[in-house]
């Protein structure tokens, strides 16, 4: 499954003002591969993700996004080069609507001539029955899949998750899980997927990064999860 | 007086009030509520705009013409404003508001110095063409030989008969077409919708790639360029000096403020209903000095009860019944 390297980042450092909350992390990211990043609380993981896309400047070391530094590159280009970001809380304008919603990410991955409604209606049909509806009105799952649809649309490389399991019912869980695996498959996307919810790593990743105190202190497989020593050792269970 | 006249009359205010409040408001009610930036040079911004229109119509240019030119150049102006100062302080209410102050003192003196306190006035458009209403008229619309023959040779109105002016419903209908168009714009186009997603979450609008300086930049300029068209329909009918726009921001402060900044569009509309009824009603029946304490009243009232503006209250009840 795993090709080139897609996404390189090397002694990255990052954080809020002084406060280093990233110190010297590295890692890399093959094409098609889903990389789940998990470990406790507070140990950076979204702080990571914030810096890869450009929203937190990059303190020191570098970030490579196909083989080009990210370093200078503000966080809307970074988008248009696809980089697709979908954030804790799901980040909608929750005062549009969900077609609205759905064609602002189109210039994800650059400007394709025709967006890709049909993709978005493929893994998540439930959106083409809402397209009118008030973002902010869905609930906790469709919203879920809204923002993801909405990064879909356009035409992304690489897919960064932040919680997505947050605030959703566990019976879905699963299912998010098994889209993200469908559209790796379907769609040659690469994800990176913060997350703390075992269920949901175990569905969807092939490889488990472990961060403590903003630096890699392992890696793991999914499977390993199982142990329940490692699993409370890595998750805030 | 008949009922009729009475009726038309008081109508007729209220449309010239609520043309008023929307052609001074508009534009500064897009930039507070999509920038929470207040701008405290709005009205010299306005000012451009009636300096662009004088300017180009003592050179012959036809008033519509002017005016949409005092458009493109305030809103040309209002880009450079954004691109240099205002940038730096966006989401400051406070800070926003001084350094706006100061542009608009700087801007005023400038135009002082480079022109002179005052500027030869303006012909206001349709000025023959009168709507004749009661008496032995009942209503009419007249040009000026039309209207010779009502007052006849001794050149007087005839008793119980009112004349209006024609220009102020023009303003009327302008200021309504501007509305529309600035409602299809951020409703319909991809602008819009990008300019509404930059207003609600920046953040994921910049992630998303749109670039949100850029939006923020066309968001003044447009906010700008209005004010500079509103100017211009202003300075056909006032005195253009430099200190021209001064009279307009207090009110439009007052428009806006009240409107809120949850719904730019219809905050607006609602609060120009109001505050234009309220002082309709009190200048019929007082004076027009009591007209406007009445509706700075009528906006306390109003900010007490809802603090966030009617946009914001509505917004409030949306969400309780959600």
């Amino acid at each position: 499954m795993a090709g080139r390297t897609l996404l390189n980042v090397n002694k990255l450092r990052s954080g809020y003002g002084n406060v280093a909350v990233i110190n010297g992390l590295s890692f890399d990211v093959k094409e098609g591969e889903i990389v789940a990043i998990v470990g406790r609380n507070g140990v950076g993981k979204t702080t990571l993700l914030k810096t890869l896309i450009g929203e937190l400047p990059c303190q020191g070391g570098d970030i490579e996004f196909r083989g080009r530094s990210m370093n200078a590159v503000p966080a809307a280009e970074r988008a248009q080069l696809g980089i697709g970001y979908v954030p804790q809380g799901r980040g909608l304008f929750t005062g549009l609507s969900v077609e609205d919603n759905l064609r602002l990410g189109k210039l994800v991955g650059g400007r394709p001539k025709e967006m890709n409604f049909d993709r978005v209606y493929g893994f998540f049909p439930i959106l083409k029955t809402r397209l009118s509806q008030i973002a902010g009105t869905m609930s906790g799952g469709q919203q879920q899949q809204l923002s993801i649809g909405r990064i879909l649309i356009g035409n992304p490389s690489i897919m960064l998750l932040d919680e997505p399991s947050e605030g959703i019912q566990p019976n879905i869980v699963q299912e998010i899980g098994e889209i993200i695996r469908r559209i790796r498959t379907e769609e040659k996307l690469t994800v990176i997927i913060v997350e703390q919810n075992l269920d949901l790593i175990q569905a969807s990743a092939d490889r488990c990064i472990v961060i403590d105190k903003g630096a890699i202190v392992d890696e793991i497989l999914p499977s390993d999860l199982d142990d329940p020593e490692i699993a409370r050792k890595y998750l805030a269970i | 007086m008949d009922a009729f006249t009475q009726i038309f009359g008081f109508a007729f205010q209220y449309l010239d009030s609520a043309a008023y409040l929307i052609l001074a408001a508009l534009g500064l009610s897009i930039i507070f509520g999509m920038m929470g930036v207040i701008n405290m040079a709005h009205g010299e911004l306005m000012m451009i705009g009636a300096y662009i229109t004088a300017f180009c119509m003592y050179g012959g240019i036809p008033a519509p013409i002017a005016i949409l030119l005092a458009g493109v150049g305030a809103g040309i102006a209002g880009m450079i404003l954004e691109r240099l100062i205002i940038r730096h302080f966006y989401k400051q209410l406070l800070s926003s508001l001084v350094v706006t102050w100061g542009l608009s003192m700087i801007i005023s003196q400038v135009f002082l110095i480079m022109f002179g306190p005052n500027m030869p006035s303006l012909p206001t458009p349709f000025s023959d063409i009168k709507i004749l209403v009661g008496g032995e008229v009942g209503f009419a619309l007249v040009g000026a030989e039309g209207f010779a023959r009502v007052t006849g040779e001794t050149g007087r109105m005839p008793p119980g008969v009112e004349s209006f002016g024609i220009y102020r419903l023009v303003m009327f209908a302008v200021a309504v077409l501007m509305v529309v168009a600035v409602w299809l714009l951020l409703r319909k186009t991809e602008f819009g919708a990008r300019a509404r997603a930059t207003m609600d979450n920046p953040t994921m609008a910049n992630a998303l790639g749109i670039s949100t300086p850029r939006i923020y930049a066309y968001t003044f300029g447009l906010g700008s360029a209005l004010a500079g068209i509103a100017g211009g329909l202003f300075a056909l009918t006032s005195a253009i000096t430099p200190y021209f726009g001064a009279a307009y921001t207090a009110r439009a402060f007052i428009t806006v403020v009240v409107g809120g900044a949850a719904g730019v569009i219809n905050g607006l509309v609602a609060s120009v209903a109001a505050l234009g009824g309220v002082q309709t009603i009190l200048s019929n029946l007082f004076s027009v000095y009591i007209g406007f304490v009445g509706m700075i009243a009528a906006a306390f009232l109003i900010l007490l009860v809802m603090p966030t503006g009617i946009s914001g209250y509505m917004e409030k009840l949306r969400g309780r019944s959600r």
